[in-house]
C-alpha cells in the first residue's frame, strides 16, 4: 500500500455520458463548417455565375436543418436525463442557441444562392470586389466565433464582436454605391436591389457571428454581454 | 479565404442499441406481507443486458418486487404470492422444481447498505465460490482479479487483498459487494438503492460501473434518485401504491411521460 | 446587595425540580458506595484470612501441601511437654515411631491423649480437580445444547405462539432456584437413569441450570449479527446452514462467550445442584484413578463449594476449621477468576479476529 497521502481533490473523472456531450459539440462544429461552406459556395456561385453550384447550395440547406433538429434533440435529451450543471448546462443552452444562429446563416446562404441564380441571367452590374471582401470578413468572424467553442477564448470572441462594426460600414458603403447605380440608370434597379439584399444577407451573417461570439462569452464566463455597448465599442472587456 | 485546419474532434460511435431480448417476464404478479398486499397485478417485461430502473415513492413496492426476483422475500415470515408469476428465461421461478439457492446464484443482489463481510477483500470476493466448493487456488486468484477489475476496484485494492473489506471506504465497499456478486457469474444483478449511502463521487463511480456492467449483465436498480434513474437506466418503471403506473424508455419517462402521476413524480411535485 | 442578574436567557435558576434531582443523584451515589464497601469487606475478609492459609512467609511462599494434598483429620496432642498438630498419616507414623522407640528402650508404649478434628489438616487438591471437571464438562454440554437451540429459535423457527411460549419458558427457567435443579437432577439422573452420584449427573444438572442463560445470551448474540451478513450470503447462493456456519456463528461467538462467563461463575459456585448429584464429602482416589474409562463418568467428585459447605456447617467448629474454610474460599475465588479471565481473553481474541 502506498504511503502517499491522497490528493485533496480526486482527478477529473470521465463519465460515461461525456461521449454524448462530445457528440453534441461535434454536431455543432459540423453545422458551423457546413454553414460556412454554404455561404462560401453561394458567393462563389454569384461571382462565377455558376447556376449549378447555386442550386446545390439551395439543396444542401436541408443538411443544416437536420443538424439543427438533431442538436436540439440532443440538448433536450441531455438536459432531461443528465441533469447538467454549471459549464455543462451553459454548453447545452449555448449549443441550442448557436445552432439556431447557424441555421439562419444557412438560410442567408440559400437566399444569396437564389439571388445568384437570378443575377446569372444578366451581366454583372460591376466587378464583384466588395461583396467577396465582406463575405470573407463575415466568415472569418463566424469561424473565429466557432473557434471559441473549441478552445475557450474570450479575447477572440470580444474581437469578433468589435469587428461587426466594419462589416456594417462596408454594408452601408455598398448600399450608397448601389443607390447611385440605381439613380444613374433605372435598368440597373433590379440587379442593384438583388445585390443590396445579398449585402444585407452578409451583414446578417456577421450579426449571427456576433451573436455566437456573445454566446461563447456566456459559455466561458456565465456573463451576458448581448446588450452591453461598452463591450461592443471596446471600452470595457467582459 | 483560407480553409481552416480540420476540426480535431473524434466522433463517437453511435450508442449501440442492438436487438433486445426479454429475460424476465412478470405477469399479473400479486404479493402480500401477511394481510397487507404490497403488489397488485404487476406486468413487466425486462430486457436482457439493459439497465432497468424501478422508481417510486417509499412503500410503493419497488423493493418488494426486486426482492421477489431472487426470492429473497422467502426469508420473511408470512409473505404470500397471491396470483401471477415471474418467469426468467420462461421458467416460473416460484415453480415447485425451482431451487431458490440455484436461482440466487443466477440472480445476484447488491444491497442498499453495503455489507462486506468482516473478512479479507479476497475472501469476500470468493465467498460465493467457496460456498460452491471451488477450491483451486489459481482459479480463485483468477476470479478475484477478474471480478475486482469488473467492479473497477482492482487498481485500488490489488496491494491489500488480504486486508479486511470493512476497512474500505463506503463507495469501495459497495463496489466490493458488486465484485462479490459478479464473482459467481450471475446473469442478472439486482441493486437495491446501491448509492443511497454514498457521496456524489462514489455514486458517480458506481454509476460508471453499472454502465460498464450492462454489456454482460442484466441490471435492475431500485433508486430514490430520479437523476440516477435518468442517468444509468435504459428503461424505467414507475410504481405507486403497489401498482406499476408506467413503464417505458427512460427518455420517454423523463421527457414525455404518458401518465400525469409519473410526470408529477419525476418532476418532484408529488402529492 | 444581591449580585446583578446577568442579562441573557441562559441564567441558572434554582428550582424545586433541580433540588430534588440533586438529592436523588446523591442517594444513588451513596447506594453505590454502600455496595462497594460491603463488597470490599467480604472480599477483604476472605483474602486476609484465606491468604494466611494459602501463603506463607518462607520459600516457596505458597502453602504447597494445602494445594496438593487431600483433606485429613487433624490430631492435636501433647508429647513430651510439646504441643503437636499432625495430620492423620503423619500422626500414625509418629505414633508408630514413638511406640517402636519406647519398645526398644523397654518402656511401655506411650499413650497419646489426642483431640481430633476432621478435615482440618491436609489440603484441598481433590476439590480443585473436581470443581474444574464439573465446570468444564457442564459448560461444554450447556454451550453445545444452548447454542444449538438458540440457532434453532433465532434462525430457523418461525415466530409462532408456540416458539414464543418456549422462549418464555426458557426465561422463566432462569429464575428457578438451584436447589430445585439439584432435586430434579437427583430424581432424573441419579435415581431414574441410575447414574448414581456421578460426574455425569452433575454435569447435566449444572448444564440444565445454566442453559437458560446460555440460550438467551446466544440468541442475543445471534440477533446482534447484522442482517446484511445473512442476506449478503444468501444472495450469493449459500444455503441457510452455510450462511449460519460461515457468516453468522463466527461473529456471534464473542457475544456467546461473554455471557457464558457469567454461567461459568454460577456453575462453579453452586452447591445445591451438586450436593445430591455429583459431590462427595470425601473421596480418597483422584478422579483419574479409575479402572475403566467409563468409570470416570460415573464417579462422584469432591468440589470446592461443597467442601466449604461441609467444613463450615457439617463438622464441629473450632479454631482449626476456620483455617480450612477461609483457605478453600480463597482458592475457590481464585479459580473462578482464572476461568473467567481465560474466557475473557478467548473472547477478546475472537473479537479481534471477527471484527465487524
Amino acid at each position: 500500500m502506498s504511503t502517499e497521502p491522497m490528493p485533496d481533490f480526486p482527478p477529473h473523472m470521465k463519465r460515461f455520458f461525456d461521449a454524448e456531450l462530445e457528440t453534441f459539440r461535434t454536431h455543432l462544429i459540423t453545422m458551423g463548417e457546413t454553414s460556412i461552406r454554404q455561404v462560401r459556395e453561394a458567393i462563389k456561385a454569384l461571382v462565377d455565375g455558376d447556376i449549378a453550384l447555386a442550386k446545390k447550395v439551395v439543396a444542401a440547406d436541408d443538411e443544416l436543418d437536420q443538424l439543427e433538429i438533431k442538436i436540439d434533440e440532443e440538448a433536450v435529451r441531455y438536459m432531461s436525463l443528465r441533469a447538467p450543471i454549471a459549464t455543462e448546462l451553459r454548453m447545452v443552452i449555448v449549443g441550442m442557441k448557436a445552432s439556431h444562429d447557424l441555421e439562419r446563416v444557412g438560410d442567408e446562404a440559400v437566399s444569396i444562392a437564389k439571388r445568384a441564380v437570378r443575377l446569372a441571367a444578366e451581366p454583372p452590374l460591376k466587378p464583384y470586389v466588395d461583396i467577396p471582401r465582406m463575405t470573407t470578413m463575415a466568415l472569418e468572424m463566424l469561424r473565429d466565433a466557432l473557434d471559441c467553442f473549441l478552445h475557450i477564448d474570450t479575447e477572440k470572441a470580444v474581437a469578433v464582436i468589435r469587428r461587426d462594426e466594419q462589416v456594417d460600414q462596408l454594408n452601408k458603403q455598398l448600399y450608397r454605391e448601389l443607390t447611385s447605380f440605381m439613380v444613374e440608370n433605372p435598368g440597373n434597379i433590379s440587379r442593384a436591389i438583388e445585390l443590396m439584399f445579398i449585402s444585407k444577407s452578409i451583414e446578417r451573417i456577421a450579426d449571427h457571428a456576433t451573436n455566437i461570439a456573445e454566446e461563447m462569452i456566456y459559455l466561458a464566463k456565465g456573463k451576458d454581454v448581448r446588450h452591453d455597448d461598452a463591450v461592443k465599442k471596446g471600452v470595457s472587456n467582459p | 479565404m483560407e480553409p481552416s485546419a480540420p476540426l480535431a474532434i473524434r466522433v463517437p460511435a453511435p450508442r449501440d442499441v442492438g436487438a433486445t431480448s426479454t429475460i424476465i417476464e412478470i405477469e399479473d404478479f400479486n404479493f402480500s406481507y401477511g394481510a397487507k398486499q404490497a403488489l397488485f397485478d404487476v406486468n413487466l417485461k425486462l430486457d436482457a443486458r439493459r439497465v432497468t430502473a424501478f422508481i417510486g415513492p417509499s412503500g410503493c413496492g419497488k423493493t418488494t418486487l426486486l426482492r421477489c426476483l431472487n426470492r429473497m422475500n422467502d426469508l420473511i415470515d408470512g409473505t404470500v404470492i397471491n396470483g401471477g408469476r415471474i418467469r426468467i428465461h420462461g421458467v416460473d421461478i416460484n415453480g415447485p422444481e425451482v431451487d431458490a439457492i440455484e436461482l440466487r446464484k443466477r440472480v445476484g443482489m447488491v444491497f442498499q447498505k453495503s455489507n462486506p463481510f468482516p473478512k479479507s477483500i479476497y475472501e469476500n470476493v470468493i465467498y460465493g465460490l467457496r460456498i460452491q466448493g471451488v477450491g483451486s487456488k489459481s482459479r480463485l486468484d483468477e476470479i478475484v482479479e477478474k471480478s475486482l477489475r469488473g467492479a473497477a476496484l482492482w487498481d485500488e485494492v490489488k496491494d491489500r487483498l488480504h486486508e479486511s473489506g470493512v476497512g474500505l471506504s463506503g463507495g469501495q465497499q459497495q463496489r466490493l459487494c458488486i465484485a462479490r456478486a459478479i464473482a459467481v457469474q450471475p446473469e442478472v444483478i439486482l441493486m437495491d438503492e446501491p448509492c443511497s449511502a454514498l457521496d456524489p463521487i462514489a455514486t458517480a463511480k458506481v454509476e460508471e460501473l453499472i454502465h460498464d456492467l450492462k454489456k454482460d449483465y442484466t441490471i435492475i436498480i431500485v433508486t430514490h434518485s430520479m437523476q440516477q434513474a435518468a442517468r444509468v437506466s435504459d428503461k424505467t418503471a414507475f410504481f405507486y401504491l403497489g401498482r406499476l403506473v408506467e413503464y417505458d424508455d427512460t427518455q420517454t419517462i423523463f421527457m414525455n411521460p404518458a401518465n400525469p402521476q409519473t410526470e408529477a413524480y419525476v418532476s418532484g411535485r408529488f402529492g | 446587595m444581591p449580585a446583578p442578574v446577568p442579562n441573557h436567557p441562559f441564567v441558572t435558576r434554582s428550582s424545586r425540580g433541580r433540588l430534588i434531582e440533586g438529592a436523588v443523584f446523591w442517594l444513588m451515589r451513596l447506594a453505590t458506595y454502600f455496595v462497594l464497601v460491603c463488597g470490599l469487606c467480604v472480599l477483604g475478609d476472605i483474602f486476609l484470612k484465606g491468604g494466611r492459609t494459602v501463603f506463607q512467609a518462607e520459600f516457596p511462599y505458597v502453602n504447597v501441601p494445602f494445594l496438593t494434598q487431600a483433606p485429613e483429620t487433624l490430631y492435636v496432642f501433647e508429647h513430651e511437654g510439646q504441643k503437636m498438630q499432625l495430620g492423620d498419616r503423619d500422626f500414625r507414623a509418629f505414633r508408630e515411631a514413638a511406640t517402636a522407640k519406647a519398645k526398644a528402650a523397654g518402656q511401655p508404649a506411650p499413650q497419646f491423649r489426642t483431640e481430633s478434628y476432621v478435615y482440618s489438616a491436609g489440603g484441598i487438591w481433590p476439590c480443585i480437580v473436581g470443581t474444574v471437571l464439573l465446570v468444564v464438562g457442564s459448560m461444554s454440554i450447556a454451550l453445545i445444547l444452548g447454542v444449538a437451540s438458540a440457532i434453532y429459535l433465532n434462525e430457523y423457527a418461525k415466530d409462532t405462539p408456540g416458539v414464543r411460549a418456549i422462549r418464555l419458558a426458557i426465561l422463566n427457567l432462569a429464575g428457578v432456584p438451584s436447589i430445585v435443579f439439584g432435586l430434579f437432577g437427583f430424581g432424573l439422573f441419579v435415581i431414574f437413569l441410575d447414574w448414581n452420584v456421578s460426574l455425569l449427573a452433575g454435569w447435566f444438572t449444572l448444564a440444565f441450570m445454566v442453559l437458560p442463560v446460555v440460550i438467551t445470551a446466544s440468541e442475543e448474540a445471534l440477533k446482534a449479527v447484522p442482517k446484511g451478513f445473512r442476506e449478503g450470503s444468501l444472495a450469493l447462493g449459500a444455503t441457510k446452514w452455510q450462511t449460519i456456519r460461515k457468516n453468522v456463528l463466527p461473529y456471534a461467538l464473542p457475544g456467546i462467550l461473554t455471557s457464558s462467563i457469567l454461567g461459568i461463575a454460577r456453575v462453579a459456585g453452586e452447591t445445591a445442584p451438586i450436593m445430591f448429584t455429583a459431590a462427595y464429602v470425601v473421596r480418597d482416589k483422584l478422579p483419574w484413578e479409575v479402572e475403566k474409562v467409563s468409570d470416570f463418568f460415573f464417579q462422584g467428585v469432591m468440589a470446592l463449594p461443597y467442601h466449604i459447605y461441609v467444613v463450615s456447617s457439617k463438622i464441629p467448629q473450632n479454631e482449626y476449621t476456620a483455617r480450612v474454610q477461609y483457605g478453600t474460599a480463597f482458592v475457590f475465588l481464585f479459580i473462578v477468576a482464572v476461568i473467567a479471565l481465560s474466557s475473557i481473553l478467548l473472547r477478546n481474541h475472537l473479537r479481534r479476529r471477527y471484527q465487524w
